[in-house]
């Protein structure tokens, strides 16, 4: 299990997208944006486990959620930003 | 008191609610601010209210935005549609809500349909000036006066048949009626939270089909280096801080209408009025009843429609009288010169209520 955080314009977003999650049994907590990750100042984001991106992002476009950016953290603190693979 | 002024605010507001906003209260810093557990608590509250407002109007969270009142969400929606010297069609029982901001924009308004209780007139005239060239129409679901009930999907239909954006005004409607946005089509939908959703003063809901021109510009918690506002719902429409408490109550007051129903609701203040109608014209009153009439009616007879009113209230019975804001409604009705006496159930009103009212006037 992979965890990854996804970035969104706004908490009402984020939220969604944690509703979502949940609904799919896959752990999440809605934080806010690091500094660093959000260009436009004050974001929010969804810290989620799942499998893989694809897994993730599958949910979201389920429910028709757009989100900004998706980032791997590894588990020695390293934050990576991973793309979308998905056509 | 027997309170029978629900077409103002619901009163008193069910315990569930008042609960909810002294927990808020107690709970809740400013959401979309900071991280911490209590702003997360107002985040929560501020999303939870969305989500039961789009399980009642089947709608997705993020176009439901919180407002101070149903007036509120107007002006937004019809400054987003209307420019000056636009040409408006609202119907002959528009509250002022409806029709200060569109003389404050100096539209060109159409009034489409007077005649109370009778849906072929209002359609009729609907289609008539939507012919004529209305480049935007306004219409109230219910009248506040009179509880007639407008044929609302008849007239979204001849705006959608015509490319027409419209604006709909449940104020009196929202709780009472089921109204479901998708299918309505609405380019906006604005509602109070205090009246048939039961929430307290100072709540409302815009539901918005397309992204509204933002009366207040401000903090919104997003994207903070901009100095535009955001061009996402709902933070496009939210400047400034909420009304966590109340909103938290609003939540418990959808709640409420979710689990009973707004049809089943509707149904019986509809019977109530049919009720207190009925009686009241056998006490000789001018009463104004029909078809498609919700839980409100009006009436006037000898006596000053305050002063009656006044009485009334001096014996622990609470009405409206006058113009209610919605002399538009009283022209089309023939009752601008003396206003009339509104009785207005609501959520929890009893036949024992219409009685001691119908007691008090014979």
């Amino acid at each position: 299990m992979k965890t990854f955080f996804l970035t969104f314009r706004s908490i009402t977003q984020a939220q969604r997208a944690e509703r979502a999650f949940a609904r799919e049994g896959m752990g999440c907590t809605l934080r806010r944006t690091p500094r660093w990750m959000e260009e436009r100042g004050c974001g929010y984001g969804v810290e989620v486990k799942c499998p893989d991106l694809k897994t993730g992002l599958q949910v979201l476009r389920q429910e028709k959620l757009p989100f900004r950016k998706s980032y791997l953290l590894h588990a020695d603190g390293v934050v990576e930003e991973v793309r979308d693979d998905l056509p | 008191m027997i309170y029978l002024d629900h077409g103002a605010t619901s009163f008193p507001k069910p315990p569930a609610v008042r609960a909810a906003v002294g927990e808020a209260m107690e709970r809740c810093a400013n959401p979309g601010r900071g991280s911490h557990e209590a702003a997360r608590a107002g985040a929560e509250v501020l999303y939870r209210c969305r989500e039961a407002a789009g399980e009642l109007f089947s709608v997705d969270p993020e176009r439901v935005v919180l407002t101070q009142n149903c007036t509120q969400g107007l002006n937004m929606a019809i400054r987003t549609l209307v420019k000056p010297g636009d040409r408006v069609a609202v119907s002959g029982f528009e509250h002022n809500a409806v029709t200060r901001p569109l003389h404050g924009l100096r539209a060109r308004v159409t009034v489409a349909g007077r005649r109370l209780f009778d849906w072929e007139d209002t359609i009729r005239g609907f289609r008539k000036a939507l012919d004529r060239g209305a480049s935007c129409a306004v219409f109230t679901h219910v009248s506040n006066v009179f509880g007639y009930i407008l044929p609302v999907r008849e007239l979204a239909a001849e705006c959608r048949k015509r490319g027409v954006p419209f604006v709909l005004d449940a104020a009196q409607s929202a709780g009472a009626i089921p109204i479901d946005f998708g299918e309505l089509g609405a380019d906006f939908i604005a509602m109070p939270g205090h009246k048939g959703l039961l929430g307290p003063m100072g709540t409302g809901l815009l539901l918005c089909g397309r992204k509204p021109r933002p009366l207040l510009m401000g903090g919104t918690g997003s994207e903070s280096e901009r100095q535009t506002m955001p061009d996402f719902l709902p933070d496009r429409a939210e400047a400034g801080t909420l009304n966590v408490p109340g909103f938290a109550g609003l939540e418990a007051g959808l709640r409420l209408v979710l689990d009973r129903g707004p049809e089943s609701i509707g149904r019986e203040e509809a019977a109530l009025a049919a009720y207190t109608a009925a009686r009241l014209r056998k006490q000789g009153w001018e009463v104004f009843h029909g078809p498609h009439q919700l839980g409100t009616v009006s009436f006037r007879g000898g006596e000053d429609c305050q002063t009656l009113c006044d009485r009334l209230a001096g014996a622990g019975i609470a009405l409206r009288a006058g113009l209610h804001c919605a002399p538009l409604a009283h022209k089309s009705a023939g009752t601008l010169d003396t206003g009339t006496v509104r009785v207005s159930f609501g959520f929890d009103s009893t036949r024992a209520d219409a009685d001691a009212l119908l007691g008090r006037l014979s």
